[in-house]
């Protein structure tokens, strides 16, 4: 009787591959049963039936040639279904059921081609290595390719790590040998390691019941979390040569304004201390305690990953243990900092991006350089390396 | 007389047949004449190895630690990841007490059965590329040579890369990109930095390796060229070229021992070095194809 099935079944996919010539195939869906059927020619087809639209959409098991008419390789990444299972096409039409040419389904951040060719639509920028070159719109005229205005930025490797339950996440944010490098002036910022922690609590950290009239009670929830760095080094000209100011390690605690329900976004201050020492090749080291704060915010903006939004202000109070004849022992920064970055393409699905990014900065701790505002604004591209596909939504 | 004559070549034959087929070892696995068995391929990428060179007038001592693996994909088995690893590789010159090193190297390669692009304007497209992709990273390589006021530090070099040799094995890379680096010429004795070079995706590289399939024969290569930034001169060409043969010629409790010859240009310095040498691999992964299972007669 199962032969019978399958006969009918072939009978029905042995008429032609689909044409895509006409527009957009219907995909099928990821979540519903797929079953395989194999017709009089030994192709297997695989074949999808919605009974609330009762349209079925059919597919070859195979990626097609560029005509579309020959099979030329196995899916790839497909879901395994039931070959030749049960199917009685003529009773479903029966039961008004439609066929209809689809494409199969491809995993979540993936989709297919009408060839059922799959590549990759949803990429998380944050797990990844990225290496990229910006300019500024400043050349030299004689040599237009030679550009002093350049910085190459690199990130060697990226990487959150979800854990906890979907009640109560924890977000670990690694960050290893990440920085950038600017060219006349040079100057260059590298961080070895970072860490930080976001942790949404279930409980508030403090609730507080009124008494006035009803009693209430009145939750605070206290998202905090932790962020640290190891080895940050900044180089920068001075009228003393460059400085080169080294940040031993820096430890601040978190408080999460705002927090995505995926924990991939968002909004907080932080503040802590940090142990850093300054060099240059008049005033050789000194070293100092610095006090820093921040307001932090980091955005995924669409559900593919594509507009990626950070801004961030820092403040810093280092407190030198040694003055200098033009920098006191205390002494502040002021960093701000905005950058967008989107997806341009992606070869072989790792993800060319571009970045805009404007920042700005004042500081007092640079022996000769003027306590005032600085600027800059740049544009580039990013090669990116990893950058799966994001965490489904739960 | 006949048939006692033919059982008794039957059994000789099915002894044979059980005692030799033991011994029948694949082609990487040798045999002696008394069972015993040995490796006859090595895999050059998984070893920690010391190496002995001299450039005729300098003896020099290296030291080298190399990984490399692969990442699978159980829903998409055309897809690999090939990824090699350098670890605290470096080299001390007896003579003339030059030191260099380099911390981290890594080569990721991503191997596909199609390579593609997908242009994600409206709906996504994706067109054919016919070749795989990948990076090169190095963080910190120190070149120090005593009696020269600076030491060079290359403190990161990078380059996304286009690989054509689309192998599933490390045996063979054919690699081309733009580079990146960043130098600086360090004054260790006033602890300060003379000079920085910076070449922002402004140099090309271009990546070679062949093994044989035994691995024991290895030719690596490697060419930079380009323009780089120096924050004294401004923009200047320079290139640096690189090449290396690796021929195991004993093994010793099948560890490899391979006489090893190289070669090295950097326009920097005007400098062509020639040396040849021995390497031994003190802690080395065995071949997969190597059985070293002891012989079992029965």
């Amino acid at each position: 009787m199962k032969s019978v099935y399958v006969a009918i079944g072939i009978a029905a996919f042995g008429i032609a591959l689909p044409s895509y010539a006409d527009g957009q195939l219907p995909a099928m869906d990821s979540e519903r049963p797929v079953l395989c059927l194999r017709d009089s020619a030994d192709e297997v087809w695989r074949i999808q039936c919605d009974p609330s639209t009762r349209v079925c959409l059919y597919a070859p098991n195979d990626e097609l040639d560029a005509s579309g008419r020959n099979r030329v390789k196995a899916l790839e990444r497909a879901r395994t279904c039931e070959l030749d299972a049960p199917f009685d096409r003529k009773r479903m039409e029966a039961d008004g059921y439609t066929f209809v040419p689809g494409k199969v389904d491809a995993p979540y951040g993936w989709m297919r081609d009408e060839r059922q060719r799959v590549f990759q639509i949803n990429f998380d920028l944050k797990r990844r290595m990225y290496f990229g070159v910006a300019y500024t719109p400043e050349k030299v005229l004689e040599n237009p390719l030679a550009s002093t205005r350049t910085s190459i930025d690199f990130g060697l490797l990226i990487f959150d790590v979800k854990s906890g339950t979907d009640a109560a996440p924890t977000m670990h944010r690694f960050r290893l040998f990440e920085g950038q490098v600017h060219m006349a002036p040079f100057s260059s910022e590298i961080v070895m390691a970072h860490y930080d922690m976001s942790h949404r609590f279930i409980d508030p950290l403090l609730r507080i019941t009124t008494f006035f009239g009803e009693p209430e009670r009145h939750d605070l929830g206290l998202n905090l979390g932790m962020w640290n760095e190891v080895g940050d080094l900044e180089l920068h000209p001075t009228p003393y040569g460059y400085s080169q100011l080294w940040r031993h390690a820096t430890a601040q605690v978190t408080l999460d304004l705002w927090q995505s329900h995926d924990m991939d976004s968002f909004v907080r201050v932080r503040t802590g201390l940090g142990l850093e020492g300054q060099r240059d090749d008049v005033n050789g080291y000194r070293s100092a305690i610095a006090f820093s704060s921040a307001f932090e915010a980091d955005t995924v903006l669409d559900k593919n990953g594509f507009h990626n939004l950070q801004f961030e202000f820092v403040h810093e109070i280092p407190r030198y243990f040694t003055a200098t004849d033009t920098t006191p022992l205390l002494t502040q920064r002021f960093l701000a900092h905005l950058q967008y970055e989107t997806v341009l393409l992606a070869i072989n699905d790792q993800p060319l991006t571009f970045k805009l990014a404007a920042g700005g900065e004042k500081r007092d701790d640079l022996p000769g350089v003027p306590n005032t505002w600085a600027f800059v604004m740049d544009a580039g591209l990013r090669f990116n390396l990893w950058a799966p596909p994001r965490r489904k939504p739960s | 007389m006949g048939a006692a004559a033919s059982q008794a070549v039957v059994a000789l034959a099915i002894a044979v047949t059980c005692v030799a087929a033991p011994a029948r070892a694949d082609s990487c696995t040798g045999v002696n004449d008394k069972g015993a068995r040995f490796a006859t391929c090595f895999d050059p990428g998984n070893r920690l190895s010391i190496t002995a060179a001299t450039d005729g007038g300098n003896l020099g001592l290296g030291f080298g630690i190399a990984l490399r693996h692969e990442i699978t994909f159980d829903d998409d088995p055309d897809l690999e990841w090939k990824m090699s690893h350098v670890l605290l590789d470096g080299s001390h010159d007896a003579l003339s007490s030059s030191f260099d090193a380099l911390v981290y190297g890594g080569l990721f390669l991503r191997h596909s059965r199609d390579g593609h692009i997908v242009i994600p304007i409206g709906e996504p497209k994706k067109v054919f590329l016919p070749f795989d992709i990948g990076a090169l990273a190095e963080v910190g390589r120190l070149d120090w040579h005593v009696g020269e006021p600076t030491a060079t530090v290359s403190v990161v070099r990078l380059a996304p890369l286009v690989e054509f040799a689309r192998t599933w094995s490390h045996r063979a890379v054919i690699a081309i990109g733009p580079a990146a680096h960043w130098d600086v010429a360090w004054d260790p004795e006033m602890h300060r930095v003379d000079e920085y070079r910076v070449a922002p995706f402004s140099e090309g590289l271009l990546d070679l390796r062949l093994e044989s399939h035994d691995g024991l024969t290895v030719v690596d290569g490697r060419v930079e060229g380009g323009t780089a930034w120096r924050n004294d001169t401004g923009w200047k060409p320079e290139i640096r070229a690189q090449a290396s043969l690796e021929r195991v010629v004993i093994a010793v409790d099948d560890r490899p021992v391979a006489l090893t010859a190289s070669i090295q240009y950097d326009s920097a310095t005007a400098e062509t070095i020639a040396a040849v040498g021995a390497r031994i691999v003190l802690i080395g992964k065995t071949d997969p194809r190597v059985n070293l299972n002891r012989l079992t007669g029965r």
